[in-house]
């Protein structure tokens, strides 16, 4: 059986790590599926699903680390009029911070619930914001 | 306090509930992948750079099209669902029959408060007589004219209609009529720096980005295209703040012109005080120039 079910988010800053576990949590264990695992899959290139413990300490180093690895201010490529936009691209900044990140993560379930350690939370990490986000939760078993 | 005059405002979730006529728009407009938006998403971007306000463009296609690109009356609905965010204008086909009627009403009894016109994409010159009694009802009514200028993305638009020096002969006919040739009529720069030297009632805004980064963009602008002094010292009253949206973010272009240098007093005329001097023709001094707007009360 295959369960999925959309988060939506409307982040409020460029860079956000908007946490995302209960909700993940709830949508397993209501989904009726006892065995199997869980997708959680970001549906944008300027965001990432994130593994993490929520500390805002840990939060701040990871975003202090994104903008040193990835600064606002380099001759990107990807900063010019986009025709099939019809709009100027100017976030080069978010689609690498995106690719370094990562889209998804995977769990597994067993007996109705995710099996994970204490500190690992799920985060929709924001990095062109403030825009309306969407997550994908997909849930597979029997 | 942060006004930005030029937006089209053709993905507000409330006017977006006919898919058909979101595409003709999307289409004629030439934007693609971006979806309708509500007003909290909107206000979530005005709330990172500190707009206040926003001037919402309509565009009439009637007799070049066959529809329009937003219409005056969903400005004014978008205008009543928020009348302290948003300044609405009205736009009209110069070449249809009840073109000053259209006008007339849009000022008189919905409460529009600017016109909007594309010569490019409605294929007239600027100083085509079609135009003209158009033109003699804004200054009549003081309401001022944005025109796009320069460069324009949408498809069928030839830009020979959209030459700055296109626009003189309106400039001297027209001494009380307040202009906004949009964009810095990109890429003619210079041009658009002789015409704010030499016309007091003409104005331009900061809603280009097409070759570059926000931060290199802007700072081209204001330091190489034009010499870095130039704003402040020449037409300091005739810049203003604008994001072109949807084809440019605000908060992008805000962010970059927060790092060109310039003076408190001319950052301020930039954010706000030109777009309120334009849009009411109040406190209107043509810096430097001894005079009053004739406009102003």
């Amino acid at each position: 059986m295959v369960v999925v079910k959309t988060i939506r988010h409307l982040s409020k800053a460029v860079s956000e790590f908007y946490n995302i576990t209960e909700q993940v949590h709830g949508i397993v264990e209501k989904s009726g599926i006892k065995n199997g695992f869980v997708a959680v899959i970001t549906s944008h290139t300027t965001t990432g699903i994130m593994v993490n413990e929520a500390l805002p300490c840990v939060e701040q180093d990871l975003s202090e680390l994104m903008d040193k690895l990835v600064p606002l201010n380099e001759p990107y490529l990807h900063a010019h009029f986009l025709p099939t936009y019809g709009a100027t691209s100017n976030n080069s900044q978010g689609h690498l911070k995106s690719a370094l990140t990562g889209n998804h993560c995977l769990f597994p379930v067993l007996d109705g619930k995710i099996v994970c350690g204490g500190a690992q939370e799920i985060y929709l990490a924001e990095y062109d914001g403030p825009q309306a986000r969407k997550v994908f939760v997909e849930v597979m078993g029997e | 306090m942060l006004i930005d005059m030029h937006v089209h405002p053709i993905f507000y979730g409330p006017i977006c509930n006919d898919d058909a006529e979101l595409e003709n728009r999307k289409n004629a407009f030439g934007v693609w992948k971006q979806g309708p938006m509500d007003f909290e998403e909107l206000f979530a971007e005005w709330d990172i750079c500190g707009i206040t306000q926003a001037a919402l463009l309509p565009l009439d296609l009637t007799t070049t099209a066959g529809c329009w690109v937003v219409d005056n009356d969903q400005v004014e609905a978008l205008c009543g669902m928020n009348p302290d965010k948003f300044i609405g204008f009205a736009s009209v086909d110069p070449h249809r029959p009840d073109a000053v009627d259209v006008v007339r009403k849009a000022f008189e009894e919905q409460g529009l408060q600017g016109l909007k016109l594309n010569p490019a994409k409605q294929k007239f010159y600027p100083n085509d007589p079609v135009a003209e009694p158009i033109y003699k009802l804004c200054e009549q009514e003081n309401k001022p004219v944005i025109f796009h200028s320069g460069l324009s993305w949408e498809p069928n638009t030839p830009t020979k209609y959209c030459h700055p020096i296109a626009f003189e002969e309106v400039l001297i006919k027209h001494p009380n009529l307040r202009v906004c040739l949009a964009h810095f009529a990109w890429p003619w720069v210079r041009e658009m720096a002789m015409l704010m030297i030499k016309y007091p009632n003409v104005y331009t805004d900061t809603s280009l980005l097409y070759v570059d980064s926000p931060e290199e963009q802007m700072m081209e602008l204001f330091t190489k295209d034009m010499g870095p002094m130039w704003f402040e010292r020449c037409f300091p009253e005739q810049v203003m703040f604008a994001s072109n949206g949807p084809r440019f973010r605000a908060f992008k272009l805000k962010r970059a012109l927060d790092k060109v240098p310039m003076r408190d007093f001319a950052r301020e005329n930039l954010y706000y005080k030109n777009a309120l001097r334009f849009l009411t023709g109040k406190g209107c001094n043509h810096y430097g120039r001894g005079e009053d707007d004739p406009a102003s009360e």
